[in-house]
């Protein structure tokens, strides 16, 4: 099972990083629970519209990581349930969600070579945009006014995605930067 | 067909763009069903009924950290609570005496007019789980639902005054859209001279509006508005808003006027809803019924 050595020797070839295991499906799935149970977990009324989109950074997170298992399919059903949750008509976050994991999907070759915090810039516009684009859809589909205020939840998340990404980094046991020489 | 041992070295799938446009399509599918038809509100609900204990118990540690808040409390405030308790349970209970002589006079009146009774009201407690997560409407889950007998358009009051209607009911949970929702509207009556309005929400907090109010309209900075019981949804005699301020016409043809709720609107924690009895038709069997049971109590 255990191909490496009990006891790690001096070994003459240059040790490079170390490789990540990949983390278990249950995993991902129960830390996408945790961050869907905080989206819905009773924040009180005043900062309601300050709460990030936990869901959508961690989705965001395992979109780079494990892109083969967290698609564009987990995407759109994640999208759904919340909006369920958030009362909104079906398929605003949905599609919101889904853009922000195409985005995502097509760099992550690109972003899995950044450290957490060049990765946190890149995805900075995505996680505002998101909020935004649900705003929009939303004054689209005809809703009325919509509540600008709601943006500040995305630059929050944006502002939280490096400690998170840090966070699911040491739980998911990764190392702090995968391409230290 | 045999399962290959491990993932095939070359996947053949769409690209990641058509699949992106698939979904996308899905989505904007699903958004215009749920917009304009009811066809996804059995999914909802079903997807909320599986939602609600996690909901229940998600909000445990918020009431933990609520009563280990109130766990110190010095004796004095809890005596100086309860003797201002006792008050006023003492005042609602000669107030109630009062209204009991009253409702007996009005029947006793309304059958020597001939009119129909007023509608009966019946209320149901529950209790505020969340506020909806939603940018463009004001709205709270309630912890009762269809079990409890609740259904849509049922109106919410707490101990003050109106706080909204019952707008989505689930099994065991229900969604009220509060009265400050820009949507929301109630008809009401201003206190001082029967004046009839409509209230609207204005999606602020604390800020309701009479929108289109005539120039002339005897509408002034502190009277009360309470619902007229005219539409058939709301019961008359519910306190509203009061008056704050009015704006003569400016761009418009129409004055406006700004009132606060009086309901704790996104303030309380508990609300009644309300289940109104439709008043008994007039000259049915009910009616006479009803005159005859209010002329055989007559003393």
């Amino acid at each position: 099972m255990n191909s490496r050595p009990a006891k790690p020797d001096k070994s003459f070839l240059p040790k490079g990083a170390e490789l990540a295991v990949p983390p278990s499906r249950a995993k991902v799935i129960g830390l996408l629970g945790v961050a869907l149970a905080l989206n819905l977990s009773p924040w009180p009324d005043g900062i309601r519209w300050l709460v990030p989109d936990f869901t959508l950074m961690v989705l965001l997170y395992w979109n780079i990581r494990m892109p083969r298992f967290a698609g564009l399919g987990l995407a759109f059903l994640l999208g759904l349930l919340v909006d369920v949750i958030r009362g909104l008509h079906m398929g605003l976050n949905a599609l919101a969600y889904c853009a922000a994991a195409f985005v995502v999907l097509l760099l992550h070759r690109r972003l899995e070579n950044f450290d957490v915090p060049g990765q946190n810039l890149q995805l900075a516009p995505l996680l505002v945009g998101k909020e935004a684009l649900v705003l929009t859809l939303g004054l689209i589909f005809g809703h009325g006014q919509a509540d600008w205020r709601w943006l500040g939840g995305g630059i929050l998340a944006a502002l939280l995605w490096t400690p998170m990404a840090w966070l699911l980094d040491r739980l998911t046991g990764r190392p702090t930067q995968p391409h230290a020489e | 067909m045999s399962r290959a041992p491990q993932a095939p070295l070359f996947v053949r799938e769409m690209g990641l763009p058509a699949r992106f446009g698939l979904y996308v399509l899905f989505s904007l599918v699903i958004a215009a069903i749920d917009t304009r038809y009811a066809a996804l509100n059995e999914v909802r609900s079903g997807l909320n009924a599986l939602l609600h204990p996690l909901r229940v118990g998600l909000a445990m540690p918020w009431d933990w950290a609520r009563e280990a808040g109130g766990f110190f409390v010095t004796h004095g405030e809890l005596h100086a609570e309860n003797a201002r308790l006792q008050r006023e349970r003492d005042r609602l209970l000669i107030l109630q005496q009062d209204r009991q002589a009253m409702a007996a006079e009005n029947a006793h009146l309304r059958s020597l007019l001939a009119l129909p009774n007023r509608p009966g009201v019946t209320a149901v407690a529950a209790e505020i789980l969340q506020t909806a997560a939603d940018p463009f409407s004001r709205k709270v889950i309630i912890d009762k639902g269809k079990a409890q007998g609740l259904t849509p358009g049922r109106p919410v009051v707490d101990g003050a005054g109106l706080v909204g209607q019952v707008t989505r009911v689930f099994p065991y949970s229900a969604e009220v859209t509060l009265l400050t929702d820009q949507a929301q509207g109630a008809p009401v009556q201003n206190l001082r001279n029967g004046l009839r309005l409509i209230v609207s929400g204005t999606g602020a907090d604390n800020l309701l509006e009479v929108r289109f109010l005539d120039m002339h309209a005897d509408i002034k900075p502190g009277d009360w508005l309470y619902t007229s019981g005219i539409d058939g949804v709301y019961p008359a005699g519910i306190p509203v808003a009061r008056v704050e301020r009015t704006e003569p016409p400016r761009n418009t043809p129409f004055a406006k006027a700004f009132c606060r709720p009086i309901g704790g609107v996104g303030q309380y924690r508990h609300v009644s809803v309300l289940n109104v009895q439709p008043p008994p038709q007039a000259g049915g069997p009910a009616l006479s019924e009803a005159t005859r049971s209010s002329a055989g109590s007559r003393p």
